[in-house]
């Protein structure tokens, strides 16, 4: 396993009695698009705005490619681009301002990094336009562009699609997809939007009232989800007898007048073959993977999600 | 690692890069230009061809006050024989005291300097407070720069617009005194007189002991302002609370200077030409160098505040 690019150690964040982050322990990977998932509420932010710096840790440890947060924060953050919620930029300096105002503050970011990330997001044509004629995604575009001016090897993104538009989630997926790609950054998301995080991440740390509650690879909990068999017929109860005799009942259930059988794909032709030759009209036999957002209601113990 | 210099840099760039920081300029320009021209005006209705004729009366009749009035006491005396010897000195170097020169011009721009010290506080009050209310806080703290170099930096760019309007005000007045009344009296002494001895002073000195009188109240006014700004983070609360503590400030202390612990305000203190020949002291037990210590006092307890505020509070919003 490559070296953690962010460690967390006993992460801790109290406020008044509550605590809001709670002894959360755990590393993340190089190369990896990694999501902080949980309900509103969970602590995820907070958790994020400790990692940067925004929010003061009460107990515990950030280290950052080696480097402790709390002690080198200046050194640490070299190594971080973020993005916090919608990137809120000066609306009355151009995005070329912007950039350079953001590029200033790190050693050897050129013009031509500047020019480089600004034809990456694909800006050329409106970077010295004042901010505040931009449309939100072309400042969500301009968000990411001043986090990966200096080339970090982390980039922290804190809830980035709030506000966007499906086309602007989409884009924004892009982007991060391609970035991970051609600039080998790591990248941490938070999210309580569920269907994104699935789109977007190779892991997932699922977190509530501020408590770690598993981590998960996305494409595991694909392979190992369960998936159950939908049965459309003429006659419903009929088939329902039917199979209730071939298969344990106790797999078989009866909704929104389809049948659902919790089997794998494979005994499809024999569900299909005992229906025809008891005469019964099928209309549809498909199969169906539990989807990760029910799996996840059952972890975080059904405690909405979306 | 971000360097200050580099951080300054950025803060400036905020400063002009707004309109509204050009409005403030033009509107002290227009200041400058609208006092020379209402000071040149008004000289316009004195007749000064008989300015001889009228000093050698004037003390004609001082003397005779002197001889008369038995009653006068000590402090008068000296006042009149000092007004006699200087009126001698005039008439001897043939020196029109009404009569305008540049350094009028510039000498009454040192009343201007509250205007540059309102402007210098309606941006510094804006300049943590912004941040805020524009939403930039959070991106301008992630990053390879300290919250106290953040601080610093911004303190350096509200402390260089100060210097910049200063140099404006000096400037323009300057060269409007020039224009108007020719750069000739540009070497023209300052007379003063004490212990009835004439004194021939820099006029340029004497200028800029006026504005440096100003610029210690510009100083705490500004460095004020710039912890409100970060204990408010809304900008309009935060200018708007740096203007009325300095408007009414003054006002308050001259209301309230009845009571003893009024000499412990800020606004007791903070100017100090109250303690220059020929003013009175707020409370009669002030002298200079209490002021003084007040306003380090005052100083370091503004900019503890604001570095603490700053630096230590979450921005979670």
């Amino acid at each position: 396993m490559s070296e953690a690019v962010l460690s967390l150690r006993n992460l801790t964040k109290t406020i008044g009695r509550r605590n809001i982050v709670d002894n959360l322990t755990f590393d993340i990977p190089a190369g990896e698009v990694f999501g902080f998932l949980g309900p509103n509420g969970a602590g995820k932010t907070t958790t994020i705005r400790m990692i940067v710096g925004l929010i003061s840790m009460t107990k515990g440890e950030a280290i950052i490619k080696g480097v402790s947060v709390r002690s080198h924060f200046e050194l640490a953050m070299t190594h971080v681009g973020a993005i916090v919620e919608n990137p809120e930029m000066y609306k009355f300096l151009t995005g070329y301002q912007n950039l350079v105002h953001f590029a200033r503050r790190h050693n050897g970011v050129t013009k031509a990094r500047i020019d480089e990330v600004v034809a990456l997001l694909g800006l050329q044509n409106r970077i010295h336009e004042k901010v505040k004629r931009y449309s939100l995604g072309m400042r969500q575009r301009l968000g990411v562009a001043q986090a990966i001016l200096h080339r970090p090897s982390l980039l922290i993104l804190d809830e980035p699609t709030n506000g966007l538009d499906p086309a602007g989630i989409r884009e924004l997926r892009d982007y991060l997809r391609k970035l991970t790609k051609e600039e080998g950054i790591s990248v941490i998301v938070s999210s309580h939007l569920l269907s994104e995080m699935e789109l977007m991440c190779d892991r997932v740390a699922i977190i509530q009232s501020g408590k770690l509650v598993d981590i998960r690879s996305l494409q595991e909990t694909r392979d190992t989800a369960q998936s159950k068999i939908v049965i459309e017929t003429g006659d419903m109860h009929a088939a329902q007898r039917l199979l209730a005799s071939a298969f344990d009942s106790a797999l078989l259930s009866m909704s929104n007048g389809q049948l659902e059988l919790a089997a794998e794909k494979s005994v499809i032709p024999h569900i299909t073959k005992l229906l025809v030759s008891a005469d019964i009209d099928v209309l549809g036999i498909h199969a169906v993977q539990k989807s990760l957002e029910e799996q996840f209601l059952e972890i975080t113990g059904g405690e909405m999600v979306v | 690692m971000s360097s200050l210099s580099k951080l300054t840099k950025n803060e400036n760039m905020k400063i002009y890069r707004r309109p509204r920081t050009w409005l403030m300029i033009g509107f002290l320009l227009l200041a400058v230009g609208l006092m020379s021209f209402l000071l040149k005006w008004d000289e316009k209705g004195h007749d000064q061809t008989d300015w001889k004729q009228n000093l050698t009366q004037q003390n004609v009749h001082m003397q005779k006050q002197l001889q008369e009035n038995k009653d006068l006491d000590a402090d008068d005396k000296t006042r009149i024989n000092d007004t006699i010897k200087l009126n001698e000195y005039y008439l001897d170097h043939d020196l029109d005291p009404s009569e305008l020169s540049l350094w009028s011009y510039v000498n009454i721009s040192a009343s201007l300097i509250i205007l540059v010290t309102i402007l210098t506080v309606i941006i510094a009050a804006d300049m943590i407070a912004a941040e805020f209310s524009w939403g930039t806080i959070k991106l301008l703290l992630v990053g390879p720069a300290s919250r106290t170099k953040i601080m610093l930096s911004k303190y350096i760019a509200t402390f260089s617009f100060a210097l910049l309007l200063l140099l404006i005000c000096f400037a323009t007045a300057f060269a409007a005194g020039g224009i108007l009344e020719g750069f000739n009296g540009l070497t023209q002494p300052h007379v003063t007189i004490t212990d009835g001895v004439i004194h021939e002073g820099s006029m340029i000195v004497n200028a800029l002991q006026k504005y440096a009188y100003s610029i210690v109240s510009l100083f705490m006014y500004v460095t004020m302002a710039f912890m409100i700004s970060s204990a408010f983070r809304s900008s309009s609360m935060a200018i708007a609370f740096s203007l009325l503590f300095m408007l009414v400030g003054n006002s308050l202390s001259g209301i309230l200077r009845g009571y003893d612990w009024v000499k412990y305000l800020l606004f007791s203190n903070i100017d100090l030409t109250q303690y220059l020949e020929g003013s009175a002291p707020l409370r009669p037990e002030m002298t200079m160098s209490f002021s003084i210590l007040m306003l380090l006092a005052y100083y370091v307890v503004f900019q503890l505040l604001a570095w603490l505020l700053f630096t230590k509070r979450d921005v979670a919003a």
